[in-house]
C-alpha cells in the first residue's frame, strides 16, 4: 500500500504544461530520488505534492485518502503530513535562525514551547549551527541557510520529507552528514522524495530513482540500473552527460 | 547693523507659540495617519485592480506628486467655494495635506507591497499558516521594516509642510509666529524661536520614530541624517 499515490496528473503555469501524466507510487519509507535536467520539473512535482501548485487533473492520495487541492481543510491534512526543503531555502528573513525553526511547531502544531525549542536546538546542533542561533537569514551562507531550512522541516516531525536539491549548497563533508540523517530519518520509517544532482548522493541514498525530462516521467528504475543500464535512450544521455561533467 | 537682538519681548509669546506649535503636529499627525489610510486603499487598488482602477489612481498619484501641494490647497480653498464646497482654513489644510499625502504614501506602501518575498508566503502556505498568520507574522514584519524609513521621513516633510496653513489663516506655530511679527516687528527673534521648535518637534518625532522602528521592526533608521 503505497503512502502517496499519484495517478496520471497533469498540471500547468499558466500556460506551460509542467507536469505531464505523471504516475509515481512511493511505500512508507522510501527514498525516491528525482532527477533531471534544469527546468524538467522536478521542483513543481514537489511543490504540487504541498499544494501550491494545484493539478488540473488527475488524482493524489495520501495514505488511501484522496485529496481535494480545493479543500482547505484537505490541504492542511497534507501539509500537517509533508514537510518541504526548497530549493532556495525559504526562509523567514524577518526572524533569527532559532525562530525560524520553531515559530510552526509553537504556533501551527501548539506544541510545548519548551519542548519545541530543546528539540529545535538539538536539530540545530546536529547540522552543526549552534553558534548561529540568532542569526538572521540574511547573516548565512546558502549552505547554512539550507541547513536550517533542513532543521525547520525535520522539527514538524513528517511522515514525509520532499527535499530540493539539499546537497547543492553544502560542502562535501556535510553532504556525508546529511547523508547520514536522511539514512536514520528513513530506517526510522519516514518517506522522503529527493531532488538531487549529485548522482553519487542519489546512488548512495535511493530506494529508487526517477528520471524526469520535459514535464514528464521517462523512467524509474533502481538507483543501480538507472546509472549502469537504463532502460531509455534518454536516461543514458542524460547520465552520461552528467557522469561527464564530473 | 544696528538690530540688536532682544529676546525678552519676545519670550513672554513662547506659550502662545507652544500652543500654535501644538496645532500643527495635529495637522500633522491627522494628515499623515488619513493619507496612510487613502494611501493604503490606493497602493491595494493599484496593486491588485483591474487595468481602469489602476489608471485612475496612477492620474491621482501623478497628479499629486507633481503641483506644488500649495496650489492644491489654493484650489480646495478658493475653487471649491466655487461649486458651493466651503471649507474652513484648518479643513481646508488638513484636507489637502490629506490628499496630497495619500499620494505619497500610497508609492510608498506600494512598494512595500511589491517587495513582500513570495518565497516566504510559500513556505508559511505549506508549514499551515492561516492568511492571518502569514499577515502578523510573515506579511507585516517584512512591510513594516521596509516602509518604517521612508514612512518616518515623510512625517518629518509633513510636520515641516503644515507651515503652508499659515497662509490660510490656521494659526498653528508658523501662523502664530506672523502674529505677533505683526505686532511686535521683532522678526529675527520670532522666527529663530519658532524654527528652534520645529527643530526640536522634528527632532523629538525622528527620535521616537527611530526607537519605534529599530525596536519594534527592525529597521535601519538613523537618528541623526
Ligand atoms: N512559478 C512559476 N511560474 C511559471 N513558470 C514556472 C514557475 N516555476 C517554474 N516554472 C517553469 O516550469 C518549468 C519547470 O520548473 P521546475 O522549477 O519545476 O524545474 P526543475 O526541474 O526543478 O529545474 P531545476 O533543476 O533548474 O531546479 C520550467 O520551465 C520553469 O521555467
Ligand atoms: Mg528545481
Amino acid at each position: 500500500m503505497p503512502q502517496i499515490k499519484i495517478k496520471s496528473i497533469n498540471a500547468f503555469y499558466e500556460k506551460l504544461h509542467v507536469l505531464k501524466n505523471i504516475e509515481l507510487n512511493v511505500s512508507k519509507g522510501e527514498i525516491v530520488s528525482l532527477i533531471g535536467p534544469s527546468g524538467s520539473g522536478k521542483s513543481s512535482l514537489l511543490k504540487m505534492l504541498v499544494g501550491l501548485l494545484i493539478p488540473k487533473s488527475g488524482k493524489i492520495y495520501l495514505n488511501e485518502n484522496l485529496v481535494n487541492f480545493k479543500n482547505q481543510s484537505d490541504l492542511r491534512t497534507i501539509r500537517e503530513q509533508i514537510a518541504i526543503v526548497f530549493q532556495q531555502y525559504n526562509l523567514f528573513q524577518n526572524m533569527n535562525v532559532l525562530k525560524n525553526v520553531c515559530i510552526a511547531p509553537t504556533k501551527i502544531q501548539k506544541r510545548d514551547p519548551k519542548e519545541v525549542n530543546e528539540q529545535a536546538l538539538n536539530l540545530l546542533e546536529k547540522v552543526g549551527l549552534k553558534d548561529k542561533l540568532k542569526s538572521y537569514p540574511d547573516e548565512l551562507s546558502g549552505g547554512q541557510q539550507q541547513r536550517v531550512a533542513i532543521a525547520r522541516a525535520l522539527c514538524l516531525n513528517p511522515q514525509i520529507l520532499l527535499l530540493d536539491e539539499i546537497t547543492s549548497a553544502l560542502d562535501p563533508e556535510l553532504v556525508k552528514e546529511v547523508l547520514d540523517s536522511i539514512r536514520l530519518l528513513a530506517s526510522e520509517g519516514m518517506t522522503m522524495l529527493i531532488v538531487s544532482h549529485e548522482m553519487n548522493f542519489v546512488k548512495e541514498v535511493s530506494s529508487r530513482v526517477v528520471f524526469m525530462d520535459e514535464g514528464s516521467i521517462i523512467e524509474i528504475n533502481n538507483p543501480r540500473n538507472i546509472f549502469e543500464k537504463p532502460k531509455e535512450k534518454r536516461t543514458l544521455d542524460f547520465v552520461s552527460k552528467i557522469l561527464k561533467e564530473k | 547693523m544696528g538690530y540688536t537682538l532682544v529676546y525678552t519681548q519676545v519670550l513672554e509669546f513662547l506659550p502662545y507659540l507652544i500652543k500654535g506649535a501644538w496645532i500643527s503636529l495635529q495637522i500633522a499627525i491627522l494628515a499623515f495617519f488619513g493619507g496612510m489610510f487613502f494611501g493604503l486603499i490606493l497602493a491595494t487598488v493599484r496593486t491588485f485592480g483591474n487595468n481602469i482602477s489602476n489608471k485612475i489612481v496612477i492620474c491621482y498619484v501623478t497628479f499629486f506628486t507633481n503641483t506644488p501641494q500649495l496650489v492644491q490647497i489654493y484650489f480646495l480653498f478658493f475653487a471649491l467655494p466655487e461649486f458651493g464646497i466651503l471649507l474652513s482654513p484648518y479643513i481646508a489644510v488638513l484636507l489637502g495635506m490629506t490628499l496630497n499625502a495619500a499620494a505619497y504614501l500610497c508609492e510608498i506602501q506600494r512598494a512595500g507591497f511589491l517587495s513582500i518575498r513570495q518565497n516566504e508566503l510559500d513556505a508559511a502556505k505549506t508549514l499551515n499558516f492561516s492568511l492571518f498568520q502569514q499577515v502578523k507574522y510573515v506579511i507585516l514584519p517584512h512591510i513594516m521594516r521596509v516602509l518604517f524609513p521612508p514612512l518616518s521621513n515623510h512625517y518629518i516633510i509633513m510636520t515641516l509642510g503644515t507651515s503652508m496653513a499659515a497662509i490660510f489663516g490656521v494659526e498653528e506655530l508658523t501662523g502664530r509666529a506672523f502674529n505677533i511679527n505683526s505686532e511686535t516687528f521683532r522678526s529675527v527673534e520670532i522666527f529663530s524661536i519658532t524654527a528652534l521648535i520645529y527643530i526640536v518637534i522634528t527632532f523629538i518625532a525622528t527620535f521616537l520614530l527611530a526607537i519605534i522602528g529599530r525596536y519594534f521592526f527592525k529597521a535601519k533608521i538613523r537618528i541623526i541624517q
